[in-house]
């Protein structure tokens, strides 16, 4: 199995075919519409010199954009989730649950909460595939 | 002293008498406030044997420091009295504005025994307390005798009971202005039978503080720990019910009283976002609360039409929707202000409907008993007919209305995995097959099954992270039973706090351990470390315990019902039941337990409950 680079367009685009692989994804996601912007924080003892922007979108199923951006780019988004390159870190590996994660604090969510709630497990599914991704993280390279 | 209005009051409705008493600077040390001032007082002065129903038993309505100090969240009070649904130390917590109010009155706390031949109010202003005729309300429903009250001053704070009170129903509830209620183990049916049909409260005396200036600094920390806090955010905008998209995701959600796993259109109908987007009208808060999750509804249109008044939380959406298959969020509403009016606990009243529906399918209830309701799962119709039944005692209600307990035995039912208890009180609407820690936490759970006096349910659902206080994860796996035992022995002995401390749970788990300590000290001056904090809150579950013990728990009682160590099929949970014997041995071990499930000596000791160790060692 191929491995990437984490936080690279590589591995967006690999995390992006994951997800327009998926028939339960599409099942699951039929009703969401929006865009997802992924803010991840500096780590320069991580390996991360600079924050990582990433801009996902998705539409009733579908998998539209999936780029590294800027960071007006990414906050015009319709959510914004942002936080440590730990915390990311760990909810992409399964170590913490997204959902714990944005309650405990250690991510942060701009966007209607409600809209979130309501579509949680398309969220989780989206994770979940990411999961998949055979990732080498900065800290590992 | 900082933090206490300095006096408690005391009615004998027997004889009419009132007068007020102070407690010892070293006792509010050792037990704060709430319900764990209020099992010191029951342990040292009352027979623990009488009947909860017999006018020596206490009915007693305890504040903690915090309340009426303004630190955010601090509204809560407690109600505690023998039970007579379990039989055995009972409590509930509510919020509102009732329990600031006594204290500006100048009272910590209320004590009430004895029975007033005639129907009677309690009325507290400024310092001063009368019994007063209550003839004309007694009959009402919770709302209407609220409204009674009211119309002669609109400040009066109201605890008041309704129709099941009256008729001693086992799970009635006590009314607090219409927006908050006391549910939970039947307090309201101790008013009953004292025939204490209200208690009004005003007042204008503040109390005072220890550290005004750090109080108000700690107090602007808290808030902005609220405001910056996602949990705070989702309560805000979807309630306690915001709890059913994700529990359904993540096996937490009993449906079909607790035989299904997962039910994805059913959460989606009574979820949260649909209240907001449907019947929400606004959002309320209780006193001092930035965050406001009570729901206000109205359902305006269809057969199952409601004024406007306090929504379902999320254990009502359970209780009058998954759990007994009904699909209809306007139904679910309904019945909550049926409940509320008549003034029954919704957790009780709709999972003893849901065994009764099961009754019914397996042919144990016969039409003839079901006295011509179709008890078909789902049948809203019905369950709005049943409940005012069993408010009013009749037919089937009057089996029912002594709980799904002494129910199933009325109905030879007795054994049978329908009825879902723990020690007489039915399981709230977490489930424990999908997380083994909040199965514990029923277990051992002082009121009978309860998911509020602990914080296991913040803990193992990940909602907080408090590696300050204790050793934790950050991610509990829910469907194991391995380290659970300390994580519920910590959660109770911090989430007891709330109860004691006048804190709303859920603000708990919204601010830092250190910011609550600190307000705390700021108004008492105690200066309590996390430590001693932590020691009052074993205290307060031993001396419980203790009590319990005297009143015959025991080992044999520290137990989950048989439904749920049967798997389920489908869902977050499949196949997973929490090791019951690995839950209890270990929790036994830390919580200095002996194999007949009493407190050591040792134990007693240490937490300095030399009462008990006199009354359950000699």
């Amino acid at each position: 199995m191929s491995s990437y680079k984490g936080l690279t367009q590589e591995w967006l685009d690999a995390w992006k075919q994951k997800i327009a692989e998926s028939k339960e994804y599409k099942e699951i996601a039929k009703d969401w519409e929006g865009s997802v912007s992924i803010i991840v924080n500096a780590a320069p003892d991580k390996n991360l010199p600079e924050t990582a922007y990433l801009f996902t979108d998705y539409w009733h199923g579908d998998v539209r954009d999936f780029v590294l951006c800027d960071e007006a780019r990414a906050l015009s988004a319709r959510f914004i989730m942002s936080g440590e390159y730990v915390r990311w870190k760990q909810v992409a590996t399964k170590e913490l649950d997204a959902t714990k994660a944005l309650m405990q604090g250690k991510l942060k969510l701009k966007g209607d909460l409600t809209y979130v709630v309501r579509n949680v497990k398309t969220i989780n599914k989206v994770i979940d595939l990411l999961t998949e991704v055979n990732t080498i993280w900065p800290d590992e390279a | 002293m900082n933090g206490y209005a300095g006096k408690f009051l005391e009615v004998d409705l027997t004889t009419g008498a009132v007068a007020g008493f102070s407690l010892e600077e070293a006792r509010l040390k050792k037990f704060i406030g709430g319900s764990s001032l209020a099992a010191s007082l029951y342990l040292e002065r009352y027979n623990l044997h009488a009947d909860p129903l017999a006018p020596e038993s206490p009915f007693m309505v305890m504040n903690g420091p915090l309340v009426g100090s303004g630190f955010p969240g601090s509204s809560r009070f407690a109600v505690a009295a023998k039970s007579p649904q379990t039989g055995i130390w009972g409590e509930s917590a509510c919020g509102g504005n009732f329990g600031p109010e006594l204290k500006k009155a100048g009272f910590d706390g209320i004590v009430i025994t004895g029975r007033s031949s005639t129907p009677v109010i309690l009325s507290i202003a400024d310092g001063e307390a009368i019994i007063a005729a209550a003839d004309k309300l007694w009959g009402k429903d919770i709302y209407e005798a609220t409204d009674m009250l009211k119309a002669e001053d609109k400040g009066w704070k109201v605890l008041a009971i309704g129709p099941a009170g009256e008729n001693l129903v086992r799970f009635s509830a006590i009314g607090n202005d219409k927006a908050h209620f006391i549910g939970r183990t039947g307090l309201g049916a101790v008013m009953g039978s004292k025939k204490l049909k209200a208690i009004i409260v005003r007042g204008n005396k503040s109390s005072g503080k220890c550290d005004e200036e750090k109080f108000k600094a700690v107090s602007k920390e808290a808030l902005q720990e609220i405001k910056e806090s996602t949990f705070a955010e989702s309560l805000h905008l979807m309630g306690s019910d915001v709890g059913m998209d994700l529990g359904m995701m993540n096996g937490d959600v009993p449906i079909k009283n607790w035989t299904v796993g997962e039910d994805f259109e059913l959460s989606a109908k009574l979820s949260g976002p649909t209240m907001r987007e449907t019947y929400l009208t606004k959002a309320h808060a209780c006193a001092n609360c930035p965050v406001a999750c009570k729901r206000v509804v109205a359902v305006k249109d269809g057969p199952y039409q409601t004024e406007e008044g306090p929504g379902p939380e999320y254990e009502t959406c359970c209780t009058f929707g998954t759990l007994i298959m009904n699909y209809d969020l306007a139904a679910v509403i309904k019945a909550n202000e049926l409940c509320n009016r008549y003034g029954m606990d919704t957790i009780t009243a709709g999972a003893t409907i849901a065994m009764a529906m099961e009754l019914y399918e397996k042919g144990i209830i016969s039409a003839q008993t079901a006295d011509g309701l179709e008890l078909t799962w789902g049948n809203m119709d019905t369950v709005c007919a049943l409940l005012k039944k069993i408010a009013c005692r009749e037919g089937l209600g009057n089996i029912l209305a002594d709980g799904s307990l002494q129910a199933a035995a009325k109905l030879g039912a007795q054994g049978l995995d329908a009825v879902v208890h723990v020690k007489g009180l039915e399981l709230p609407m977490h489930d424990p097959r999908g997380f083994h820690g909040m199965g514990l936490a029923y277990m051992m759970s002082n009121r009978g099954a309860c998911h509020l006096q602990h914080a296991a349910m913040g803990m193992e659902q990940g909602m907080v992270s408090w590696p300050q206080l204790f050793e934790m994860k950050e991610d509990y796996q829910g469907t194991t039973s391995q380290g659970k035992a300390m994580l519920v022995f910590n959660s109770e002995n911090y989430g007891i706090l709330g109860n004691s401390l006048s804190i709303c749970q859920y603000l708990m788990y919204c601010l830092k351990p250190e910011t609550i300590r600190d307000g705390f000290n700021a108004v008492t001056g105690f200066n309590f470390e996390f430590q001693d904090l932590l020691l009052c809150g074993a205290r307060d579950w031993t001396l419980k315990r203790g009590i319990n013990n005297l009143l015959g728990i025991s080992a044999k009682d520290d137990v989950l019902p048989k439904r749920i160590l049967t798997p389920l099929s489908e869902g977050a949970a499949a196949g997973s039941v929490p090791d019951m014997q690995l839950l209890r041995d270990e929790y036994y071990a830390i919580r200095g337990l002996d194999a007949r499930g009493v407190p050591t000596r040792e134990k007693l000791s240490e937490l300095g409950l030399t009462e008990l160790i006199n009354k359950l060692y000699t």
